[in-house]
């Protein structure tokens, strides 16, 4: 239980918004709703080049420091 | 559509301007003879250069790429192609069936969005890049991925994004994390969305909790939520904004693929237990007539040499497995997404599996679609096969499908091929439980009627009783 009522719709209210904020509707025809994969992939590819950029450090810093060769690339298509 | 010279143009590769594929005919009956593709000049040339590339020659070792080879010039076949205003031609080697996504289990679809993947982040590494992500690119020989799109691959330019993303999260991301997240059957959606499911759709799936899942919330909510202000800002009479993008770096489209290959990799689902995912245990035979059974199949099938077979309604595949030892292929297919799935698991690490499993509603099975009805192939319609098992099935069509019996022998007969039939009796214990609690008794589904459709569709070649009388399988043959 909520420990007071105002708390209960702060809550409330947040997830109305969350759910307002992706509430979609359909496309329409002269418009290409797919051209916005450009600001997606610059958004995400931005956060992933970022995880990327770290990974690599890692790794190199946890080869010098351990001394062992990088593992050989796993070319599986599993895990 | 053939012309004289028996070429004929795939109707699934038209839209790709830069190339066309066409299928020369075979002088055997049912078999594809050749496969080739004309090429646009752009397209010839990125081929020769992508040929001398280190990550193409490994793909191709790795057998994760259609061997390809630029035939002769004076090739009979390859001057009509060249007629038709191509720069140039390439071979393929032939896939013995083409199946679609909406025909793959669970894990199928995973592995070919992981061979995707792979085969994007090792183009990216040599500076290219794919142009599209269709899943209609990859296809399996056996249990095998294949990648079959050449022209797909072209020099990555410095800046550019990957332009592929939304075309891979809504033909192969979202469909997976609808099953694995949700427990939707994502088929007959992706079988409506040939092009995908956009995200604007897909977001109304995830709902509640489901937000939050891993990458729900990056690759459909956030697309969506972008694609949906663009619709919004643009749409009656405002104008078109151009979007370009920022440049992007060689970091930010390879962190992109990797992070996305974290995430197909994460998507799992459990195999619930169904009538058909645990039928070899399950089964009502018992060891010796079961025995005799799988001798009929293995006689029927070895009868023919290096037979094409499908297997309908295969369950795990039991009877597709004793077929695979003297076929060239056998196509097992079954309604039951999680029978298949277990028959995929179990064969997806044998290189040299010549068993291809496939999803379908053998009621339903999938349609000519696309444009023009051309662009997809009906399953019926791909390849004939040489014989179908269609073992302890009919009971099901014609009490659970309502289809009636003549109507199925007519398909059968316009396969033009032998057919192994198992017929279940009325007083089967299985009939007698799937006529429980109907209505509709079926009075025409006995052996009487049964042995009358199937003499007037094929003759019988040979026939033998099994569990006590209450079956009896036939091995028919064309009239």
């Amino acid at each position: 239980m909520y420990k007071n009522f105002g708390t209960m719709i702060k809550r409330c209210v947040l997830y109305t918004f969350i759910c307002m904020l992706f509430l979609s509707t359909s496309a329409h025809a002269y418009v290409d709703p797919g051209s916005g994969s450009v600001i997606v992939t610059t958004v995400l590819g931005f956060i992933a080049a970022v995880g990327y950029t770290f990974r690599k450090f890692f790794y190199n810093i946890r080869a010098k420091l351990s001394g062992k060769k990088k593992p050989k690339e796993n070319r599986s298509l599993d895990d | 559509m053939t012309d004289p010279s028996g070429i004929a143009a795939i109707g699934g590769s038209f839209r790709d301007p830069t190339s066309r594929v066409y299928a020369v005919k075979s002088d055997t009956l049912n078999e594809t003879g050749r496969i080739l593709r004309g090429l646009d000049h752009e397209a010839l040339d990125n081929c020769h250069k992508l040929m001398g590339t280190a990550f193409f020659v490994r793909l191709l070792d790795e057998k994760r790429i259609v061997s390809t080879t630029f035939p002769d010039n004076n090739d009979a076949a390859v001057k009509d192609i060249m007629r038709s205003g191509w720069a140039g031609v390439v071979e393929h080697e032939v896939v013995p069936f083409v199946s679609y996504p909406y025909e793959w289990s669970f894990g199928m679809l995973r592995t070919a969005a992981l061979l995707h993947l792979r085969i994007l982040e090792d183009a990216l590494n040599e500076g290219w890049t794919l142009k599209d992500s269709s899943p209609f690119n990859i296809q399996f020989i056996g249990t095998r991925p294949i990648f079959i799109d050449l022209p797909s691959f072209v020099p990555w330019a410095e800046g550019e994004a990957w332009v592929g993303y939304r075309q891979f999260c809504s033909c192969f991301l979202t469909p997976l994390m609808m099953r694995a997240y949700l427990g939707i059957d994502h088929l007959p959606i992706l079988r409506s969305y040939i092009d995908g499911i956009p995200p604007m759709e897909a977001s109304k799936y995830f709902v509640g909790s489901s937000r939050f899942r891993f990458g729900v919330m990056s690759h459909v909510l956030f697309p969506a939520m972008v694609e949906k202000r663009i619709s919004a800002k643009e749409r009656d009479n405002s104008e078109a904004k151009s979007r370009t993008g920022k440049p992007q770096s060689h970091s930010m489209v390879l962190g992109l693929v990797q992070s996305l290959t974290r995430l197909v990799k994460s998507l799992k689902i459990e195999l619930d237990h169904t009538d058909w995912s645990d039928y070899d245990q399950t089964h009502s035979y018992d060891a010796e007539e079961h025995n005799s059974k799988k001798a009929f199949v293995e006689r029927a099938v070895s009868g023919i040499s290096s037979p094409h077979v499908w297997d309908i309604g295969c369950n795990t595949g039991t009877f597709s497995l004793i077929s695979a030892s003297q076929a060239s292929q056998v196509i097992a297919i079954d309604g039951d997404h999680n029978a298949i799935e277990k028959l995929y698991l179990s064969h997806k690490d044998s290189a040299e599996a010549n068993i291809l499993p496939l999803v379908m509603n053998l009621a339903n099975i999938s349609p000519a679609q696309g444009w023009a009805g051309i662009e997809r192939i009906a399953f019926d319609g791909r390849r004939k096969p040489d014989i179908v098992l269609a073992l302890a099935l009919i009971h099901h069509i014609r009490m659970s499908a309502n289809i009636p019996l003549d109507m199925f022998f007519e398909w059968l007969k316009r396969l033009e091929c032998e057919v192994v039939l198992e017929f279940v009796d009325r007083h089967d214990e299985m009939v007698v439980k799937l006529l429980t609690n109907k209505s509709e008794q079926y009075a025409d589904y006995n052996r009487e009627n049964f042995i009358t459709q199937a003499k007037k569709h094929f003759n019988i070649k040979e026939s033998a009783s099994l569990k006590g009388g209450k079956r009896e399988i036939f091995h028919l043959v064309p009239a």
